[in-house]
């Protein structure tokens, strides 16, 4: 299909089918663009044209690039940099433990169980890694947790687990060389000069029709994602702590970031979740869904293996396994953005590739659907009766009560 | 609205989805409290995309917030007219699960809501919300046509 237009009249048909679907099932968007991305590709194929959705023609992978990148600084922005000054030792730990459990365990796993080479097991771990911020989030919103201590080190320790696995994105892939010094160091200058300098450039010139405050945001995350590149690494890295130092500004102009949102989900994202999807090959899902099944076990298992004693080590006993739990959890963009940047960089084959988006979907909608299709209502369940004697008290009396 | 079977009806909890079935139940429940000299709470519960993502959940809780307080606006003013004591809130998270806890903590007399038609789908994915509440609510459940 060589017409542009009607092309991309097909792209955003398709967006717009994935939204209505969303709207009708009441699932993230991104979601439902990954799948129908996935179905898409695999019905053209088999009943148009050979080359399906076209995901790799020149303007779509630039579309979808941006997608990700400002998608990953708008999951950046979101971060309260209060939090980190009060609670930055349990989030480092807890952030750190989270991080290291999958990132290390899906690695060896799929090495050693799957006989995967070492670079795709690498990348495999790296894409497995990641925890969902928003998942906990909306959960302590719904409890009310958000405002506790607990609830922000649980969160600030989300963003350090996801910090992780960006900065394993960007430099486990790239060779260390020259290059990898001058991204580096450029990068601690720009996001220690950013807030200051961000700050003053939109009182100054911000607030106009012409919208500089995001034509100055998209040139900083070009311009940085066009250095990461440059040394070898991932645009999405300078983009997440992009993000993350301009929270305190930029992330508070609510105004600016619904500007951003429009652009982001109106016109990037659809296409960077459905060439995500489009990618993804049912035929090799369907000829080793062991493979999956692995994978999501080791996901679940090396989480909760990593998270479960930090958490504990800080005296979190009350309401640790709901939220280690939730932890295991995987964010749809960076376990997408990481096993895309794999299958564009030929780390990983579409066969792994799939397995991996696979896993990062299942671990993004299982939690869920077990949560809604077989617990009670939380607020439901009968608050315990508290009781002042201690179990063994209690089991004193019962027995010289038999007796 | 003599009849005794509402007398000690003191405080009415509406769900409030902005849907046809909602709005008419808020006018049931508005006649009702309007009637009965009752106090009327109004919640409304913005459920986040599952699984959420941050930046599409973050825009769903402002979208939510400002809709249902456009919404309140007239609401407030219709309540204010008929001398009705009015109390509105926006929270997240599970419809069924929140309608209740609500119910529970301001101990509500009756809860008033609208019927949604579901697919099997839905229902297995999400759960009937009227069907929840009408399993667990401490109080009488009116569910609105």
């Amino acid at each position: 299909m060589t017409n542009t237009w009607a092309l991309c009249a097909l792209w955003v048909g398709l967006a717009l089918a994935a939204a209505l679907l969303a709207i009708w099932f009441k699932i993230s968007t991104a979601l439902s663009e990954i799948v129908v991305g996935t179905v898409a590709q695999l019905a053209i194929i088999a009943f148009f044209a050979q080359g399906g959705l076209l995901g790799n023609t020149q303007w779509i992978t630039f579309l979808a690039g941006t997608g990700a990148i400002v998608l990953t600084f708008l999951a950046g922005a979101e971060l309260d940099p209060a939090i980190f000054k009060t609670k930055w030792r349990e989030a480092s730990i807890i952030g750190l433990a989270g991080f290291f459990g999958p990132f290390l365990g899906c690695t060896a796993i799929a090495h050693y169980v799957l006989h995967w080479a070492v670079m795709p097991s690498w990348l495999c771990g790296v894409a497995l890694s990641t925890t969902s911020v928003a998942v906990v989030y909306a959960v302590m919103l719904e409890l009310g947790f958000n405002v506790t201590e607990y609830g922000k080190a649980i969160l600030a320790a989300c963003f350090i687990n996801d910090i992780g696995t960006v900065v394993a994105l960007g430099l486990i892939f790239s060779p260390f060389t020259y290059k990898t010094l001058i991204f580096v160091v450029v990068s601690i200058v720009v996001f220690a000069v950013l807030p200051f300098l961000t700050q003053r450039f939109f009182k100054k010139y911000g607030g106009r029709v012409s919208e500089i405050e995001t034509k100055y945001l998209l040139f900083i995350l070009f311009a940085m994602g066009g250095l990461a590149i440059w040394a070898g690494s991932e645009a999405v890295l300078p983009a997440y702590m992009i993000g993350m130092v301009l929270a305190g500004t930029v992330g508070k102009d609510h105004s600016l970031i619904r500007r951003l949102r429009t652009l982001t989900f109106g016109l990037l994202t659809p296409f960077y979740f459905i060439r995500a999807g489009s990618f993804v090959s049912v035929p090799a899902l369907l000829a080793a869904p062991v493979t999956l099944l692995v994978l999501f076990g080791a996901k679940s298992l090396t989480k909760a293996v990593a998270v479960y004693p930090a958490v504990r080590a800080h005296r979190y006993d009350g309401k640790a396994g709901a939220y280690y739990t939730l932890m295991m959890s995987t964010g749809l963009t960076f376990g997408t953005i990481s096993a895309l940047f794999g299958l564009n960089h030929q780390i990983i084959t579409q066969a792994q590739y799939s397995y991996i988006v696979g896993t990062v979907i299942a671990s993004a909608v299982i939690p869920t659907l077990i949560a809604n299709s077989f617990f009670l209502p939380r607020h439901l369940l009968p608050h315990p009766v508290k009781n002042t004697k201690s179990e063994q008290e209690i089991q004193r009396q019962a027995a010289a009560e038999q007796a | 609205m003599g009849s005794p079977v509402f007398v000690g009806i003191q405080r009415i909890l509406v769900a409030f989805d902005a849907s046809p079935h909602a709005e008419h139940a808020l006018d049931v429940a508005l006649s009702m409290a309007g009637e009965m000299k009752a106090k009327l709470f109004v919640l409304a519960v913005i459920r986040p995309p599952e699984p959420a993502e941050s930046a599409e959940f973050h825009a769903v809780l402002d979208d939510g917030r400002e809709r249902y307080e456009r919404i309140f606006v007239p609401l407030r003013e219709r309540a204010r007219q008929k001398e009705i004591e009015l109390e509105t809130d926006i929270i997240l998270g599970h419809p069924a699960e929140q309608i209740i806890h609500k119910a529970d903590t301001i101990q509500a007399s009756l809860i008033v809501m609208g019927k949604r038609s579901h697919t099997i789908l839905h229902r297995w994915m999400l759960g009937s919300n009227s069907e929840r509440v009408l399993r667990y609510a401490h109080c009488p459940v009116m569910i609105v046509h």
